[in-house]
């Protein structure tokens, strides 16, 4: 034999291929990825690109309009709007990508161990997931902040810890659906172990779904901390995120439109795209088109 | 003047990935009293070609390219949807192949049967309530009184079939259009069907259309066979001079299949026995508080080399004794000793280690295959996951199972979805032999496989069998299937074992009653 078979073999498409190439036909899924690199890139870059020092302030000028030196106006204080958009921008990215990835983690394992396992382990996991959805977010996320102070960590944790309830769910399902598909069944009789089973057969597929909700997660979670900072329970002045800039800027909506516009706008063009590119996926993922 | 006479009919598919040629210049004709068969494959446009009569095809993407269909002094072809209505409903009545998909689960079947008469007749309840009785009892419904107010669910799926063919009946139609209306039926339902369908046929001087990829299944019903292929009419003629003289290649394939014949090899001299199953009882509880013997009280041993066939009807409990003998199902009691081990005894964790011996061949190809898996993970799993292989000739090893199994190498990296459902088989035929098993569990091999693959696949397996030495159980409710391929028999009859044997003295002289029944009700092509 020469050289490697394997890499000499026609590659196969695979669902995450063929999937891929679903998705890169739909304009608008596309278009929604781009715009989300290109917001992710923004807020990476924000200590080198911001036009203006974050804490700069210029009280003489006061909250002025757009204009050529600040592009989006300034604040009541003199402070450049576009410079707080972009700072406050990596925070409500960091919130959404890391509070859902907490969700991400702890829904798909607990999850799948308890659509796996079944019997009377899935009936208490599945009651302790109920519990928790009956307690009331907004008093455990104030209880967690009088207990434990205000600040960033907590609030991943915390919206992270509500956010995984939905996932463990849709996990399960999934789980308990596949649990009966024969692969699985083969999978025993060759006397993998349970652990196996569950990495290398279940978690991949059950993956399909869990891509399109996390796209889905991350624009509720990032609305959750726009709304618990409007609240003034979320990140503190003079750390800035696109929630507080709204807040501040509903203050002052009839004075100074452009700080309730601008970061309202970033926001909401975050949201589109993460909600376009989660159609898209689930259009493209969905094993039911692939089939056929 | 024919009943029906199709003339040059052809139906597309317009689809984004091309136009799919369905039905292409198909002609026949139908007399009252007559029935036409129409055989092929899955995808030849043998259903396409009936539905396409009655406006049942979708279109877009479907249409009719051209074509006439002369039924009752019209062209069914030109008919306005709501003139093809009144014709569908009263002239015209179709069986479909699942009668639970094509009732109304809500309704009970009394009502049901009386909608249509009160719609259409205007017949008072009273009326329509005792023709509605005299059909039942006519389609040999006992007891049609009694369970003229039960739902589709309680009745079994032979019985349902017979009050599909009441509701046909309704309308009293002088064309019967019947898709494969036996197939999920089990043998000896089927024979009743089928006896039941030509009663009516000639009491009621009907046209009959039934469709099937079975030629056994048609052979002593048809008047004339239509044999399709990718959409054209590639064989017709009356049974005996086609059975007897087949010209297309397609239809000597079709016969092939239909025909297997009994098994060549003698069975192996030597009995070594390899597993020994005692008293082996798998019970579960059901709602209700009761309990499903699934399997009661069977015994059996499988020597080396041996291919021994499990055979019953749904509900036999033969899958459910596959995989109590594999621990997949936990037995309620008896045992199961591979070599000196008593399998029932052990834990998951001690079970482990020896599955790798015992290993199990699925119905389904679609489902027994990971689909995130290329060929080379799901074969190389086993073998690195026993330490079967070493890092560096994982690959050689996969390929060398892929070449036993008849998988080109090329298609090493392909996945699942890539593959037809014979190739499919093969992988999953790969899969269970890369552990080097003793004792293969098949389930049904071949069933959910198009008409002419599971030729191939069944001598794949005769000769794996011999070339590893292996001891097969063959779990089938096909006996055409088992006799071609089994040393000995198990007849199993609602969980018990009913009667077993070497499988040419079984047929010869059956002992039981039930095997008797069983092997008269087998369609057959003699």
């Amino acid at each position: 034999m020469t050289g490697d078979p394997l890499a000499q073999a026609e590659r196969g498409v695979s669902l995450w291929r063929d999937a891929w190439l679903r998705l890169r036909r739909n304009r608008l899924a596309v278009a929604g990825g781009l715009m989300l690199i290109l917001l992710c890139a923004l807020a990476l870059l924000t200590p080198w690109i911001a036009p203006y020092d974050y804490k700069a302030q210029d009280l003489a000028l006061g909250a002025a309009p757009p204009s050529a030196a600040h592009w989006l106006g300034t604040d009541t204080l003199g402070r450049d709007l576009l410079t707080h958009v972009l700072w406050g921008g990596r925070i409500s990215f960091a919130v959404g990508f890391v509070a859902t990835a907490v969700a991400l983690a702890i829904g798909v394992l607990y999850g799948t161990v308890a659509g796996y396992v079944g019997g009377r382990v899935d009936a208490v996991m599945m009651r302790l997931v109920d519990i928790l959805y009956a307690l009331p977010f907004m008093i455990f996320i104030i209880l967690l902040m009088v207990i434990f102070g205000r600040n960033l960590v907590l609030l991943f944790l915390a919206i992270g810890a509500v956010e995984w309830l939905t996932m463990a769910r849709i996990v399960r399902g999934q789980v308990q659906a596949l649990k009966q598909q024969e692969f699985i069944e083969a999978a025993v009789s060759l006397g993998l172990s349970r652990w196996t089973i569950i990495r290398r057969h279940l978690i991949p597929n059950t993956l399909g779904p869990v891509i399109v909700y996390t796209t889905l997660t991350i624009p509720s979670v990032m609305l959750l901390e726009a709304f618990l900072s409007f609240l003034g329970l979320g990140i503190q002045p003079p750390a800035s995120s696109w929630g507080l800039l709204i807040s501040y800027g509903a203050e002052t909506m009839e004075e100074y439109p452009w700080l309730l516009i601008f970061p309202g706008l970033a926001l909401s063009l975050t949201l589109f795209s993460l909600n376009f590119l989660g159609d898209g996926l689930r259009d493209a993922l969905d094993p039911r088109i692939a089939k056929d | 003047m024919a009943l029906l006479e199709v003339e040059d009919l052809s139906v597309w598919f317009h689809t984004r990935n091309g136009v799919v040629r369905a039905v292409e210049q198909v002609s026949f004709s139908v007399d009252a009293g007559e029935t036409l068969a129409i055989v092929g494959e899955s995808g030849s446009g043998k259903s396409v070609c009936c539905y396409s009569l009655l406006g049942l095809v979708p279109m877009p993407p479907g249409r009719i390219e051209s074509g006439r269909a002369r039924f009752a002094g019209r062209d069914l072809l030109r008919l306005a949807p709501r003139q093809l209505r009144a014709v569908r409903g009263n002239q015209i009545a179709t069986i479909c192949q699942d009668p639970m998909t094509c009732l109304n689960p809500f309704l009970s079947l009394g009502e049901q049967l009386m909608e249509p008469l009160l719609q259409h007749r205007k017949v008072s309840r009273r009326a329509a309530r005792a023709q509605a009785l005299e059909l039942l009892e006519e389609v040999g419904i006992a007891d049609a009184g009694r369970r003229f107010g039960a739902y589709p669910h309680e009745f079994s799926g032979g019985m349902r079939q017979r009050v599909m063919i009441a509701m046909a009946l309704i309308a009293e139609p002088k064309l019967l259009i019947a898709d494969e209306p036996t197939t999920a039926l089990d043998v000896t339902i089927q024979a009743q069907i089928l006896r039941l369908i030509a009663e009516i046929q000639a009491r009621r001087n009907l046209g009959v259309i039934f469709v099937s990829h079975d030629l056994a299944v048609v052979a002593d019903i048809a008047d004339h066979i239509l044999v399709m292929q990718d959409g054209r009419v590639v064989e017709r003629g009356a049974p005996r001079t086609l059975f007897r003289d087949p010209q297309h290649p397609y239809t000597r394939k079709l016969l092939a299949a239909s025909r297997r014949g009994r098994k060549a090899a003698p069975p192996p001299p030597q009995r070594e026995p390899v597993i020994g199953i005692e008293g082996l009882r798998t019970w579960f509880s059901a709602p209700g508080g009761r309990t499903v013997k699934a399997v009661d009280d069977v015994s059996l041993t499988l020597y080396r080399n041996e291919i021994l066939g499990v055979v019953g009807e749904s509900g036999s409990g033969k899958s459910t004794l596959g995989r109590s003998i594999l621990q997949l199902v936990k037995p309620t009691a008896g045992s199961v000793r591979l070599g000196g081990t008593e399998l029932t005894r052990l834990n998951e964790s001690a079970l482990r280690p020896l599955r790798r011996h015992l290993q199990m061949i699925f119905q389904d190809p679609y489902a027994s295959l990971n689909p995130r898996m290329s060929v080379f993970d799901a074969l190389a799993e086993p073998l690195r996951y026993h330490r079967l292989a070493s890092r560096r000739d994982v690959t050689a090893q996969v390929l060398a199972l892929m070449d036993d199994v008849g998988l080109p190498r090329s298609a090493i990296r392909k996945y699942p979805h890539e593959f037809s459902g014979g190739q499919r088989q093969r992988i999953a035929i790969g899969r269970a032999l890369a552990t080097r098993p003793e004792v293969v569990v098949a389930d049904e091999p071949v069933s959910a496989l198009d008409v002419t693959i599971p030729a191939q696949i069944l001598d794949l397996i005769l000769a794996l069998v011999a070339r590893h030495n292996l001891s097969l159980i063959f779990i089938s409710h096909d006996l055409s299937v088992v006799r071609y391929l089994c040393d000995r028999v198990l007849v199993l009859h609602r969980g018990k074992a009913v009667e077993s044997g070497a499988t040419e003295e079984l047929w010869a002289a059956p002992q039981a009653a039930y095997t008797r029944e069983l092997l008269a009700a087998a369609p057959r092509l003699d």
